[in-house]
């Protein structure tokens, strides 16, 4: 299984001996930095390559962003038919949309509700697909390896929509295990509406869809490991855990330490479909996350300006949490996402 | 809140859970007589009302065309009611020659339900009928308002918009203001003639049709009666020996009795809005009609005791385990009652008023013994409820600015069609499709095939309607019910003060109370405690509700009321 994680394994075990070579030229060993000229005309043909892919993020990704303006503005879109000319055309409220969200208990609401449930996967989620990895690559068998593989990744293509449905209809208050409950005298479940628990409920419904999904890069990681180190390692004696944990491990170390990185700019994004969907379940004092509650106060109410700046101030958190992750990934000697 | 009604029209079944305590928009003082002078109005103003003379110039001249006489007259608000069989050889043809000229029409609209295929026999009937070319994009109509909000800020807005009054939340009316063509130089005065069945759509109907000082919405006229009704499985009451409830008292007792969770079965669903009637709560169906001056004090719904007492109760069904698990999940539970309710999980909800017939009709032939009937809405001590007045329009079709003459001539007459009165071709080609693939007659009575009950949903009946008026020429005992059950309800209807009206709020206050229905919901399913709702209520007042006070003491100072 060829995946971008293979080549990084690799890549580490080069920046042990060699200083870090600059990205897209792995391998090519060169004793100090050449000249931005010499780089230029060296590097040309590629640079130009990318072009249609760096116009493409300009245009999608960075241009949209100039229109987090509004958060420093009272925006009515329905001023005008161009959302330019509405821009230009609303009310500039300085730093007031700040101002209400510190505000705005509702927000802070969801800013805790939302650290919750990302220390909660954190926790409970981001372990087992690495531990679900290990049980699959354990497994010698082709053919039961691919059929429990087609299992495990199979509810990932499953919209939130159903797999909600589904939860509803074997957990929920009228659903089969509840009439179950009932029917021999015990009381039915509340776990779909109870708002207590609605953390850990989102978990349980995020590893029952993605877990299996996660696994696949830490498979691939899994088969980078030369055959050689399991042997030498047996051959000094090493049992299974022993192996395990000296070579496996090991192995794995770069890959759960950029995911980790990557999840950790992610906090503030933990699942917007599936808990907007389930948000009137439990209300929102238990469901409201900062995408709900940008969404709405956007989109629901149309009080864009405020929405927009919610959003900016997330963007900003996650930003400082990617530089901060990302810096505690090096201190461990590891990659990470980038290094300058 | 309520999802409100039109009772005549069959179509919008299932807005329920869309409601909204919201809602305001730019205003015409209804309430007849025409109200004097007017306040901050000044044609295109964004906030307040029109009214007097400057909403006169505006209105369509009205023509009666009643084509059949009703069999039950409207009175105290009601729709009026055909019971009879109806003729279908002698249906009269109310626009005789296409006014249509073959233009192409895109109209956006809410569905609720699933949507026909795009290309029908339905469709191509109609439009054939009409002589336009109309594509409907339906959009689910339980989350239409988070649509709307984003195509109306797009600059792809479709030819036609359908807008319900529940969904004039935040900045919606003033997108309605700046992006909707003005209808007047078409119909104001005896321009309308051009259109005859519109000329029949009664005037407080066209009232609120005015925003921002301009004539905009093609509306679908519905009683001014409550359109909410708890509708309960009589047939199983009838076999248990269950007596229909007087008082608050009563329903929690029998709601007791009825349930038997180990057996599947439970009383009711949530039943807040019925609540909010028991109660005499004012209507939380427009921001406008939750206001109302009682003793020289201008007051808010959501400040009478009336309003926590009937939460109080709900919160009561809720604890004593009698309501369906199902209504916990509040709106996130979209999908259809009907099959539960046919199943007998639940013997009492309340919902539109249109559900009586369809529930009737969707059962009829494979549960002869289901039977659905309204429950009238009791005071909570046992005495008369004390209702509140609905607005005589409550859904409109809006026209895109940018059309040019030719459309807003087509989409007129395509509303010119489907605003046909009951006992015509038009009004039966619009409500009960082409004869033979849509519905088959036996014994002079239509009755709705398979695929009439596919094709033949919303849309069309979205863009206007006639007069309210319910009829069933397959249930004629159904109708009669519902008219009878208005005009019982009738007699204890009220008008609020700014009743009639169509008023935008300032847009700083638009979206003061938009937490509020979240907020009932989490309180009578125990997830907030009281003095959350009150401290909810006293920042309410703090944010703006003392400013909107005056605010619409102003207003009644400006342009009179219409309370009664």
């Amino acid at each position: 299984m060829s995946h971008s994680t293979v080549p990084r394994s690799r890549a580490e075990a080069e920046t042990t001996e060699k200083p870090p070579a600059p990205p897209g030229k792995p391998g090519r060993p060169r004793a100090r930095k050449p000249s931005l000229r010499l780089r230029w005309r060296r590097d040309r043909v590629l640079l130009l390559m990318t072009l249609p892919a760096v116009a493409l993020l300009l245009l999608f990704n960075y241009l949209p962003i100039l229109g987090n303006v509004v958060a420093f503005q009272d925006y009515d879109p329905y001023i005008s038919d161009n959302g330019i000319v509405s821009i230009l055309h609303s009310p500039w409220v300085g730093v007031e949309n700040f101002e209400r969200i510190f505000a705005d208990s509702a927000f802070w609401n969801a800013v805790r509700n939302t650290l919750v449930l990302f220390f909660l996967q954190l926790l409970l989620f981001f372990p087992i697909p690495v531990l679900l990895a290990l049980l699959i690559n354990s497994v010698v068998r082709p053919r039961v390896r691919a059929v429990s593989q087609a299992i495990l990744y199979l509810p990932h293509f499953f919209s939130w929509v159903l797999v909600i449905a589904v939860f509803q209809q074997l957990f929920g208050g009228a659903g089969i295990l509840s009439q179950l409950l009932r029917e021999h005298g015990y009381d039915g479940l509340d776990i779909m509406t109870d708002p207590s628990s609605f953390a850990f409920l989102i978990t349980a419904q995020s590893v029952w869809k993605d877990a299996g999904w996660g696994i696949i890069v830490f498979l691939a990681a899994l088969a980078s490991v030369p055959p050689d180190l399991y042997e030498a390692a047996a051959m000094d004696g090493a049992g299974r855990w022993r192996r395990m944990w000296h070579v496996t491990l090991p192995a794995l170390r770069p890959v759960i330490a950029l995911l980790l990185v990557l999840r950790v700019g992610d906090a503030l994004t933990v699942g917007f479909e599936q808990i907007l969907l389930q948000r009137d379940a439990v209300g929102p004092g238990a469901a409201e996350v900062l995408d709900t509650f940008v969404w709405w106060n956007g989109v629901r109410n149309q009080d864009f300006g405020y929405a927009a700046a919610a959003g900016l101030v997330k963007g900003v958190v996650s930003i400082g949490l990617v530089l901060a992750a990302n810096k505690v990934a090096h201190l461990m000697g590891e990659q990470g996402v980038y290094k300058k | 809140m309520t999802p409100n009604a039109a009772s005549a029209a069959p179509a919008p079944s299932r807005r329920s859970f869309l409601a909204s305590s919201a809602v305001a928009a730019a205003a015409v003082a209804g309430g007849m007589p025409l109200l004097t002078a007017c306040g901050g109005s000044d044609g295109g103003s964004r906030e307040g009302t029109t009214a007097g003379k400057e909403a006169e110039k505006l209105l369509p001249a009205y023509v009666a065309g009643t084509v059949v006489t009703p069999d039950i007259p409207a009175k105290n608000g009601s729709a009026v009611g055909f019971t009879r069989k109806l003729d279908l050889a002698g249906l009269k043809t109310s626009v005789p020659e296409k006014l249509g000229k073959g233009g192409r029409v895109t109209i956006m609209s809410p569905f609720w339900g699933s949507p026909p295929k795009s290309d029908n026999a339905y469709y191509r009937a109609m439009n054939d009928l009409i002589g336009v070319d109309i594509t409907w994009q339906n959009q689910d109509g339980n989350t239409y308002e988070q649509k709307l909000g984003a195509v109306l800020a797009s600059s792809d807005v479709p030819d036609v918009v359908v807008v319900p009054s529940w969904n004039l939340n935040g900045r919606i009316p003033s997108a309605i203001i700046s992006k909707f063509a003005d209808l007047g130089p078409y119909l104001s005065g005896d321009a309308v003639k051009e259109y005859p069945n519109l000329a029949a759509v009664p005037t407080d109907a066209w009232q609120r049709s005015i925003f921002g000082g301009k004539l905009r919405g093609l509306p679908q006229p519905q009683p001014y009666v409550t359109g909410i009704v708890p509708l309960y499985r009589q047939d199983i009451f009838e076999k248990e020996g269950y007596e229909v409830p007087t008082s608050c008292d009563e329903f929690l007792a029998l709601a007791k009795e009825a349930t038997n969770a180990k057996a599947k079965r439970w009383a009711c669903l949530d039943m807040k809005w019925t609540a909010f009637q028991a109660f005499g709560v004012m209507s939380g169906n427009e921001k406008p009609l939750g206001w109302t001056m009682v003793d020289g004090k201008m007051i808010n719904r959501v400040e009478t005791d009336e309003y926590l007492e009937a939460l109080e109760w709900t919160r009561k069904l809720f604890a004593a385990g009698v309501v369906h698990p199902d209504a916990e999940l509040g709106k996130s539970q979209a999908t259809d009652a009907g099959p539960k309710f046919a199943k007998g999980e639940f013997l009492i909800y309340a919902q539109n008023i249109s559900q009586w017939w369809s529930r009737t009709a969707e059962q009829a032939t494979q549960n002869p013994e289901f039977k659905v009937w309204g429950m009238d809405v009791f005071g909570h001590d046992g005495g008369d409820p004390v209702l509140w007045a609905e607005q005589p329009a409550g859904i409109w079709a809006f026209v895109n600015k940018k059309a040019s003459e030719a459309v807003i001539r087509d989409v007129l007459a395509a509303a010119n069609v489907t605003a046909a009165p009951y006992g015509t071709k038009e009004y039966m080609m619009t409500n009960y499709g082409v004869e033979g693939t849509h519905y088959t007659v036996k014994d002079g009575v239509p009755t709705k095939t398979d695929q009439g009950n596919i094709d033949v949903m919303n849309a069309y009946v979205m863009l206007a309607s006639p007069a309210a008026t319910i009829a069933h020429p397959d249930f004629p005992e159904v109708a009669k019910g519902q008219v009878e059950w208005q005009q019982r309800m009738g007699a204890f209807t009220r008008k609020s003060s700014f009743h009639g009206m169509q008023i935008t709020e300032p847009s700083r206050y638009a979206n003061l109370s938009s937490d509020f229905e979240q907020m009932e919901d989490d309180f009578v399913r125990g997830r907030k405690k009281m003095g959350e709702v009150q401290q909810a209520i006293s920042e309410w007042r703090s944010k703006g509700g003392d400013k909107l006070r005056d605010w619409y003491k102003k207003l009644l100072d400006e342009n009179g009321s219409a309370a009664n």
